[in-house]
């Protein structure tokens, strides 16, 4: 039996930096959509993101999206995809764009903003998901996240 | 004319090519012609770095006469430089620059 490998090449585990995000998510971003599709969220700047989520339990099971080819939007969307499968809905609704940008430092201020771009749209698949599975979530959550009322 | 420089190969082109020739004849205002922009790849971001004796040069010469300097995002957040710049150079990739250039186009773009 071979012993497994503990040098650095094989045991380091995988990075939180802007670099290995883009890279990561880079990869994330040539996978199929999951089932559940947000709306394309643009900025400004002509820079847009799109999450597909799937949600299990009220839990969110994963998460993938396209970006435009922006390495720090790109970063921030990767970190939403690394971070919140596993948390119910209820829980990643509330992450916001201030503590993405705290999450994942050395993104000089003028870049910050892609955070806000990365969050919005991952609360429109959020949103698609919670009408489509009909999750309820506590009022504590994110207003914007509640499911319409049937008029 | 106005020029914009792009360094994108890592050999003498910051320490000779920028720290020896251009930004002395920027410093002397003989260099020939109006710099507009500079735009940074790979290695030749630590230029841009706070503490750097070349790019401090180059920063005080860019506010003096209105050079945007902004470094590759990519190659900035690979280094994890992207936070350690000068104050108030931006990484960016090609949509930043053209954006940032294009209320002072360049006639000529100079890759180095």
């Amino acid at each position: 039996m071979t012993a497994a490998c503990r040098e650095p090449c094989c045991s380091v585990a995988p990075r939180f930096t802007v670099a290995d995000l883009f890279e990561r998510g880079f990869r994330r971003m040539r996978e199929a959509p999951l089932a559940i599709e947000g709306g394309t969220i643009a900025d400004a700047d002509g820079n847009a993101a799109r999450f597909s989520i799937e949600v299990d339990d009220g839990k969110l099971a994963d998460a993938r999206f396209r970006a435009s080819a922006c390495t720090t939007l790109i970063a921030y969307c990767e970190a939403i995809s690394e971070l919140l499968p596993g948390f119910g809905v209820d829980v990643v609704a509330q992450l916001t764009a201030n503590e993405l940008v705290a999450a994942l430092p050395g993104v000089p201020a003028l870049k910050q903003d892609r955070a806000v771009l990365a969050i919005a749209a991952f609360r429109a698949a959020l949103r698609a998901a919670i009408q489509r599975e009909h999750i309820e979530i506590p009022s504590s959550s994110w207003p914007g996240l509640s499911r319409p009322s049937t008029p | 004319m106005k020029v914009a420089y792009i360094f994108a190969t890592s050999r003498h082109t910051v320490s000779y090519v920028l720290g020896k020739m251009i930004l002395p004849q920027l410093e002397e205002g003989r260099h020939g012609v109006t710099v507009v922009g500079m735009f940074f790849f790979e290695d030749n971001n630590y230029v841009l770095m706070k503490g750097n004796p070349i790019g401090d040069r180059l920063h005080k010469v860019a506010k003096k006469t209105g050079i945007l300097l902004m470094g590759c995002d990519q190659c900035c957040y690979e280094r994890e430089i992207a936070d350690k710049l000068f104050d108030g150079v931006p990484i960016g990739c090609f949509p930043d620059l053209y954006k940032a250039l294009s209320g002072n186009m360049p006639d000529q773009v100079i890759t180095l």
